[in-house]
Parts: structure tokens; sequence; C-alpha cells
């Protein structure tokens, strides 16, 4: 009934140190555990059925770059061994600007690794040091013919919306890295996150927020720029290139089965969704003493799973259509979620054209709000 | 058969916490009518909910024997509820009393209770007995409380009985004093029966309690019986005494007080108040006094979003058969669909009420905001009862609108009389008396509507006297004044639930309260959310929810799925606990936004 998983994430929790947003899965600073690391996830691959062939991969983290390139090697080497890439993949890398260096982009090439998601968030001084992050503008320009020269298609993060920046700030800063001629972006606007050392801060009025105005007007400056020079806002904060989409991020988005190993890691596999236990020491350590690192786990009934996947599945901007929706859950989506529905439409939050349903700009904006009602 | 020479009706009348239930405990020791060691504490107020608000809010009565120099004598206490809401069941009681026991805490002294009850109990002409509790405590200020006493009450020192409840001091010299100054009771036990119906419960088995006093005659099992007022006939299956549990004899007669069983299944059919005789021919007249039941405050209550009205229904009627003062019709609201108009004694009894759905029948609701009871005459000549604001007549039928005004007593501490004489002033009050009863202390008499009393002042009155100040109230009348009905409007949409009547004069500063607080209930939607307030098509304030502006999560990745989809069902959770409206969701509390009175005004 559920189609096999044809893709496969594994999270790297090691980072130099801890970025100031950041509530990830993510050890900073403990680079003696990687070879334990690298032995659990050598242990989890053996749980699988067999070599697994794959379409995506997706090595994310953490910084999967933290590793030592002997580290890196072997990581390598065993996902090769326990997937087989099939003709056509796409295995993406999370990197950021420091601590790359050729040696590394080598043994990543040379793997088979053909797309890389750099971390750049900013390329202005001033935003990259208050993101507490370890790099600068000028390690981005050295990386970027770097990585061009190795991998098809290579990804930046960037990020809007923190404290003290203006719009205009942010439409120069936004400029910029469009300037670097990515086939890739994902923007996202400052969130403060629980667990995260901006979370405290804010409680304790040491850092303002952006206005929630301002904010709107960067995400739709980002929006309309990028839409007028020709890229596909094909998720609420993703744009590619033509060809460039993340295809294993859309397997997420679209509902479908993927495997998952490492620290907080969540696969989805015969229906089941699992996610290993968050933290990196508890899950080596059961992972090393022939325990399952699962620390939660469900399956949903089917209607739910219905309504799980059409709301991921509206925040693609192509949206989704009932046809597709039938075919996918056997199900109506006019019976599941028809009165919700004609609502939104209605208050211009959705559009339904053609047998198809999908966000406006309006909707786009404040999607948040609807998703309770479709659930 | 005890003659009538040798019966002592009394109640004890005391401000909550001077020791009533002490000191009744003691009482029923005293007299041997309990063994001490078996006596569950405070035998008297034994329902749970009393307990917790350390309220009596049944009356209940007790048949103790005491000798004195040989002569046997029966004392009744008849206990009286502690609160204004039960007024009426009070002075019914009174009526069924020849004396009253004045209790006063040695360390409080007089407080707004004891003075309100105090006054009932001399109108009904009561002998007053005198009585300072708490004796025993380091900081009694028995000379002081006695003063109090003579100064507010005119009460004589020399006749005020110093008792200790705790330790039994000065106990025996109160049943003294009970059999030797309070009058034993008149009446003629070869006359026709008459008998005051002052209180009734229900009885799982044995169907309703009635709690009666007989005035004349006697009252026999087996006979049948007659209430004047319901108009029904019943068999007497069972007479009896409370002492303190139910003990069955085999006749009442003049003077005494005692129960009923006959087969009743409602306790709608026993009114208190009611008389009870013989039916036909030989009937006794119908003793004066009697009133239904005056349901003060109104409100609406409906089952949540999701909530089944039916069970609602049940439940209101399993309650109504325990407590026929309350009453519910069902009703419909624009807003809030199908539910009922609850009409109730007082503040407390509601929110006694809604507190037994909540726990007995576990059902989430929604309340509106209560109202009290209004009265207006139409151009047609119509005379109205307006128990909610959406049946208040367009202005222009209206030839007078009246309000129920109360007397309200206050007892505080004389610094912060400037406190209260603004917060009565703020509220329309018309200031009656003012009166030392102490060099700290004085009694404040107010007329206010009731409408302004009920809902805060009470907690307005703590917070200007530290707790030190007590108030007490009593029905006066009905009184023409310039009232207006206030609508609040949602993005255009009259919600009748939101519907006030208030002061003309009041309407600016209640409606721009009104609308600040539900701005402030409502959360933003995905479009702007208007609330006005208006009288007739009149708009006299306005705030604005601003559309919601961002509201999308940027990340959603793999591990986000499952935490974003917990997040946004439990939202889905939240919203179905609201009441929708046209498209906006209105939280359940916002029904009783209304109630916030912009009070405090500068
Ligand atoms: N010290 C002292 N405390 C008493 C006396 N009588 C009652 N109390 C206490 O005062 C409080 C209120 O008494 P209670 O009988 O419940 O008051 P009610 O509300 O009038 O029935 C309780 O804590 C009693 O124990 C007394 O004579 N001396
Ligand atoms: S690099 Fe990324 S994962 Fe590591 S701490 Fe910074 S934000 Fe978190």
């Amino acid at each position: 009934m559920f189609a096999p998983a044809r893709a496969a994430y594994i999270h790297v929790p090691f980072c130099l140190r801890r970025c100031g947003y950041c509530n990830f899965t993510v050890v900073a600073g403990r680079p003696e555990l990687h070879q334990a690391y690298l032995q659990a996830l050598e242990r989890e691959f053996q749980t699988l059925p067999g070599p697994v062939p794959v379409d995506t991969l997706y090595v994310g983290g953490g910084t999967p770059t933290q590793l030592r390139a002997r580290e890196l090697s072997e990581l390598c080497r065993l996902l090769r061994t326990a997937f087989i890439p099939q003709s056509g993949y796409e295995w993406t890398v999370e990197a950021n600007p420091d601590g790359l260096d050729r040696v590394k982009l080598d043994i990543l090439c040379e793997a088979g690794v053909n797309r890389i998601s750099l971390g750049v968030q900013s390329l202005q001084p001033g935003k990259l040091q208050l993101l507490e992050r370890a790099h600068r503008a000028p390690d981005v320009l050295r990386i970027l013919p770097l990585l061009r020269a190795r991998f098809r298609s290579v990804s930046l993060d960037l990020i809007c919306a923190v404290p003290g920046e203006s719009l205009a700030a942010w439409q120069a800063d936004l400029l910029a890295a469009v300037a670097l001629d990515p086939d890739h972006l994902s923007i996202y606007s400052l969130t403060f996150e629980k667990g995260s050392l901006f979370w405290g801060r804010l409680q304790r009025g040491q850092l303002q927020p952006v206005a929630e105005e301002t904010e709107r007007a960067m995400l739709e400056a980002a929006w309309d720029h990028l839409a007028a020079t020709g890229w596909d806002h094909y998720e609420v904060s993703n744009f590619a290139r033509p060809a460039h989409r993340s295809r294993h991020n859309e397997v997420y988005w679209r509902g479908e089965s993927y495997w998952a190993f490492g620290p907080g890691a969540t696969r989805y596999v015969d229906g089941w969704r699992e996610t290993n236990h968050r933290s990196t020491t508890t899950y080596l350590r059961r992972v090393l003493s022939g325990q399952s690192p699962v620390a939660e786990r469900e399956k949903l009934a089917p209607v739910d799973r219905a309504r799980e996947m059409l709301v991921f599945r509206l925040r693609m901007l192509e949206g989704i259509s009932r046809v597709e929706f039938r075919q996918r859950t056997g199900l109506e989506l006019d019976d599941l979620v028809g009165v919700p529905l004609r609502k939104f439409v209605d208050l211009g939050l959705l559009q339904d054209q053609h047998g198809c349903i999908r966000l406006t700009r309006a909707g786009l904006l404040v999607s948040d709000a609807m998703w309770p009602e479709f659930l | 058969m005890i003659e009538c020479d040798h019966i002592r009706n009394f109640c004890i009348i005391a401000h909550i916490d001077h020791g009533k239930s002490t000191l009744a405990d003691r009482l029923l020791e005293a007299t041997a009518t309990v063994n001490p060691r078996l006596m569950k504490d405070q035998l008297l107020d034994d329902m749970e909910l009393e307990r917790a608000r350390g309220i009596t809010i049944k009356a209940r009565a007790v048949a103790m024997q005491y000798a004195q120099r040989g002569e046997l004598f029966e004392l009744n206490l008849i206990d009286t509820p502690g609160h204004v809401d039960f007024q009426y069941e009070v002075s019914r009681s009174l009526a069924c009393c020849e004396g009253a026991m004045l209790l006063v805490d040695a360390f409080q002294g007089v407080e707004a209770q004891s003075v309100a009850s105090a006054y009932a109990a001399m109108e009904h002409d009561l002998r007053i007995l005198p009585v300072i509790n708490k004796i025993d405590l380091k900081h009694a200020r028995v000379d002081e409380v006695a003063e109090e006493m003579e100064q507010s009450l005119g009460i004589d020192p020399s006749e005020i009985i110093k008792v200790s409840a705790k330790t039994g001091v000065g106990v025996p010299e109160l049943l003294q004093a009970i059999c030797t100054r309070i009058p034993a009771p008149q009446g003629d036990p070869h006359g026709a029966l008459q008998a005051m119906v002052f209180d009734s419960h229900y009885d799982e088995f044995r169907g309703a309690i009635t709690y009666v006093r007989l005035m004349n005659g006697r009252v026999t099992r087996g006979q049948k019986i007659r209430f004047l007022g319901g108009g029904t006939t019943h068999e007497v299956l069972e007479v009896g005494q409370f002492a303190p549990h139910k003990r069955p004899c085999h006749e009442l007669q003049a003077g005494q007080v005692g129960y009923l069983v006959c087969n009743i299944k409602s306790l709608d059919m026993v009114h208190i108040g009611d008389t009870v005789s013989v039916p036909g021919e030989g009937a006794a007249p119908a003793l004066t006094g009697y009133q239904p039941p005056q349901r003060m405050v109104y409100c609406g209550l409906y089952p949540s979003d999701g909530q089944d009205f039916s069970e609602l229904r049940e439940a209101l009627e399993k309650l109504s058969i325990n407590d026929p003062s309350f009453d519910f019709q069902p009703e419909t609201s624009d807003a809030l669909g199908f539910g009922f108009r609850c009409g109730f004694l007082g503040l407390l009894h509601m929110e006694i009420i809604q507190q037994r759905l909540e726990q007995e029948a576990n059902i989430d609701l929604v309340q509106t905001a209560p109202n009290v009871t209004y009265q207006v005459t139409t151009r047609q000549g119509e005379e109205l009862e307006i128990h909610r604001p959406q049946e208040v007549p367009d202005a222009g039928d209206i030839v007078e609108f009246r309000q129920p005004l109360v007397r309200v007593n206050f007892v505080l501490p004389s610094e912060n009389i400037g406190t209260l004489m603004k917060l009565c002033q703020d509220r329309r009050g018309v200031h009656r008396a003012t009166e030392y009863i102490s060099p700290t202390r004085a009694m404040l008499r107010y007329d206010l509507p009731l409408a302004e009393v009920i809902y805060d002042l009470h907690d307005k009155l703590k917070s200007a006297t530290r707790g030190y100040g007590t108030m007490d109230y009593e029905l006066i009348g009905y009184f023409p004044a310039d009232l207006v009905r206030l609508d609040i409007l949602v993005n255009g949409t009259r919600v009748d639930a939101l519907s006030i009547i208030c002061e003309k004069a009041d309407a600016d500063r209640r409606g721009r309260a009104i609308t600040r607080k539900l701005k402030s209930e409502i959360d933003r939607h995905m479009f702007e959310v208007a609330v006005q307030a208006a009288i007739g098509s009149r708009v006299i304030a306005r705030e604005t929810v601003p559309a919601m502006r961002k509201n999308v999560t940027a990340k959603c990745y793999g591990g986000d799925i499952t935490r974003k989809r917990k997040l946004w069902a439990k939202q889905r959770e939240g919203k179905k606990r609201m009441k929708s409206i046209g498209r906006v969701d209105i939280p359940q509390k916002a029904f009783m936004a209304v109630l916030d009175t912009g009070n405090d005004k500068k």
C-alpha cells in the first residue's frame, strides 16, 4: 500500500559552535564524538533490508563538513554501501562556508555528491555577527567557485528580519546573494525558537524582533524580486532556477516515504513516522548498545494522513489538483475539507481553478492560520 | 406531648465566620442531642458546596430537648441561609421563630451581615438574644464590640451573653436565656391545621421533605393535607423532627417545628412560604408573606460548540428538581444557537448552579453575562418583565423603563469612607445614612441599582478596605431610570448574546470598555474585525482587531511535519471551543466581556 522509500536523510549533528538562533539537534565542539557517530550510523544502516535504491540522498545537520576529511570519506563510504543511487539521482550535502577546503570538497565530489546547500545566511558583516555565524562574506566568495567547479547545483540559505534590519538593508543583502548566481535559494525570516540563545535574550528584552509589518514587506520584496527575475517560487521558503528544485525536500512535502538516520532524524516508512532520540549522546549510547534509537513513533489513520498531506502539499505553490488528491488518498477533497476550502476561497486566500487548489499571495502570508481548519 | 409554653423556636443570625456553626454544635452537645464523639463537625451545614464556600445555603432545623429546673423544654434551632440571594428564605425562617440569637465575633465586631440580619429579625418582631462569641480569643475586644452593638443596633449591653463556642464557656447561660427570654410560641393546638413551609429538600428515595412550623392545630401521620398556595393535596406518610437526623413521631402540634413526608416527586410542588392546612371547608386561612421565588439575575447558558443541547437540558432538569428557585427556559440566540435563559435568586446562586453543572454534569458551557430583571411599560400599556436585553422594545415604544434598586449596608473602617463613597457615587448610589458604630468603624447606607451591585461592588469594597469592609443588601423595589439597550456588532453583525442594558449616561463609557475588552479577547483573524457598540443605529464606540499580517512557518522539512501538524491540530481544538459568529471566532470568555463596566473612571 505504501510505495517503498526512495529517499534518505542523514543527520550529522556536529557544529563548530552553536549559532544564537539555532535549536537544532546539534552538539558544538565535540569532535571526539565523530568516530562513535560513524559507528552508530553503520549500526543503524545494518537495520536496512539490504542496499536500498534511492533517487535522493540528503546529508544535513548540523554541519556535515565539520567532520574531518578522513571521517567525511568514511561517511561517504558508509552511504555508498547502504544506498544505491539510481540514475539521475540528487545527493545534497549541507555545508557552512567556514572550514570548507578543497580536500573535503573533492571527497564529496568523488563520492558522487552533486548538490551543495550552503548556510550563507547573509553577506553583511553586522548581520552575520549578530547571528553569531562563524564565517564572513569573503569566505563565501572564496568558496563559491570551488563549489561550482564540482557540483551540479548550489543552493544558498538566507535569513531576513533579524533584529535591527531595515527593508532596504535586506533588499541589498538579497541582491548581493542573487548576484552570486546560485541555482537555488531558501529564504527564512528569523524565528525565535525555544531552546535557542536568542529565545532567552528575547524574553529578557535584549533583542527586539522586527515589526511584523516590516517582516511582511521583506518577504514580499524577496518574492516579488525573485519572481520577476525568473525564479520558480515553488514552496513557502524555496526558490529554484529551472530544473534545480530540491527533489529531496519535495518528497517531504508530497507526503512520500523516506528513510532517516542519525540523532533527531525522522523517517516515514510504511506509514510509520519515527523520530530518533534528539540527544546526540543518548542516540549514540542506544545505538551502540544495540538498542533502537527511536524516541517517538506514530501511524496516522488514513483520513488524518490525507489531511496532513494536503496541508504540506498546499505549502507548495503549485497546489494540488482534486484528481491527484483522489489518486493519492482515495478520498474526495471536497468531502474532507469542503467547508473551510470554500471559506478561504471566498476570503481570497486560496484559489480554486480548473480543479486545482493553490495558495494566493494573501493566503501564503497567513497560511498558518488556515491549516488548523484543514487538520 | 409538649405544650407551647415549653417550646422555644429560634435562629442564629451572624456574619459569616462569626461562629454560627460552631455554636450550633455546642448547643447540640450541651442538650445531648448528639454524642460529641460521634459528631461530625458542624452538623448544620452539610452540603459539599457549602463547605467549600463556607456559606450556609439551605436552612435546616434541629429539635433539642433541654431540662431546666426539672422542666423539659423543646428547643428548635432553625438555621438560616447567610447570603442575600436567599433573603426570602431567611424571611420565611424568621417568620417561624420567636427569637433570634445575634452572634457577633468578639474580635471582628459588628459586620454588615450582622446588621442586615438583625434588622430583618427586628422587623419580624423577634426577641433578640445578643451574644458575643469567641471571648477566648487573645485579641477579643468584648467591651468595644458590646459598644458597637449598642451603637449600631440599639442593643442593651447588659443583656449581652458572652460565650466561647470553642471552649463551651457561657453555653449553659445561653441555654437558660433561651428558655427565659425568648417567648413561647402562641397557637391553638385544637384549631385548624395551619403550618408554614420554610424549607424543603429532595430525598432520592422519599421525594420531597417539607420543613414546617405549625402555627395552629396538629398534623398526624396518615392524614390528608393541602398546600393552600400550590393547591395540591397529599397524604402524609410520615411526620417527624430532625434531631439532627430524621426522627419520626406520631404527630406535630401548634408551636412545633418538624418535617412532613408525602409522596411528592418534585420539589417544585413545595413552595417556601406556602401554608399547609387541611383540604376542604375546614381549612385555615393562608399565612401572609408568601411569594413565588424572585429571580433577580438572569443569564444565558449555551453548550459550547460541539456539545449536546439535550445533555444540557437533562442536567438543568436534574438540578431544578433539587432547587426549584432556579428557572430555565429554552432560548435561541443568533450568535450562540440553542440554549437556555436561566433565572437565579442572585449572583451567588448563579455561580453555585453553574459550578454544579460543570462538576456534576461535566458540561462545557458558554455563559452570557448576567443581567438583572427589568420592567418596561410600553406605549400600548403593556407591562413587560425583561429577562434579557434582546427583549427590550424599541426606544419609541417605551413609556417607562424600571430597574431594581437595593438598599446596601456597608460596615467598614472609617478611614475608607471616602473611597467607598466615590465607588457608590460612580454607580449612581444615593447616600442614605452614615453612622459611626465605634471610633474606628462606620456603617454607611446607600440605595443603589442592583445591576451595579451584583457585578463587582463586593470585590471593589474588599479591595478598597483591604478586606475589612462588609456589605449586605435588600431589594427595595423597581424605580424608573433612563436605560437603553446597548448592542455589540462584530463586523457589522449584531451579536445578540453581547447586548446589555445600561444607563444612557453610562452608555459611552460601557460601550468603549466593552469594545476594548472584546478587542483584547478576539484573536487576530485573516481579515480585519470591527467591534462596535451601538444604541439603535447610532454607533458609539468602535475598535478594530487588525488583520493578521504575517503568519507562515518558514521551515518545514521531514522532522518538522509531525510537530507542526500537532501544533495546528491543537489550535483547531482551541477553535472548536469558540463560537464562530459570521467568520469571527469569539472565545467563550468574551461573552463575559460585557461585564467590564469601564469603572474606576477618573
Ligand atoms: N477561638 C474561637 N474560635 C471560634 C469560636 N467559634 C468559632 N470559632 C472559629 O471561627 C471559625 C468560623 O466558625 P464557624 O462556626 O464555621 O462560623 P460560621 O460561618 O458563622 O458558621 C472557625 O474556624 C471556628 O473554629 C470561638 O468561640 N473561639
Ligand atoms: S551552523 Fe546551522 S546547525 Fe550549526 S549551530 Fe549554526 S544554525 Fe545550528
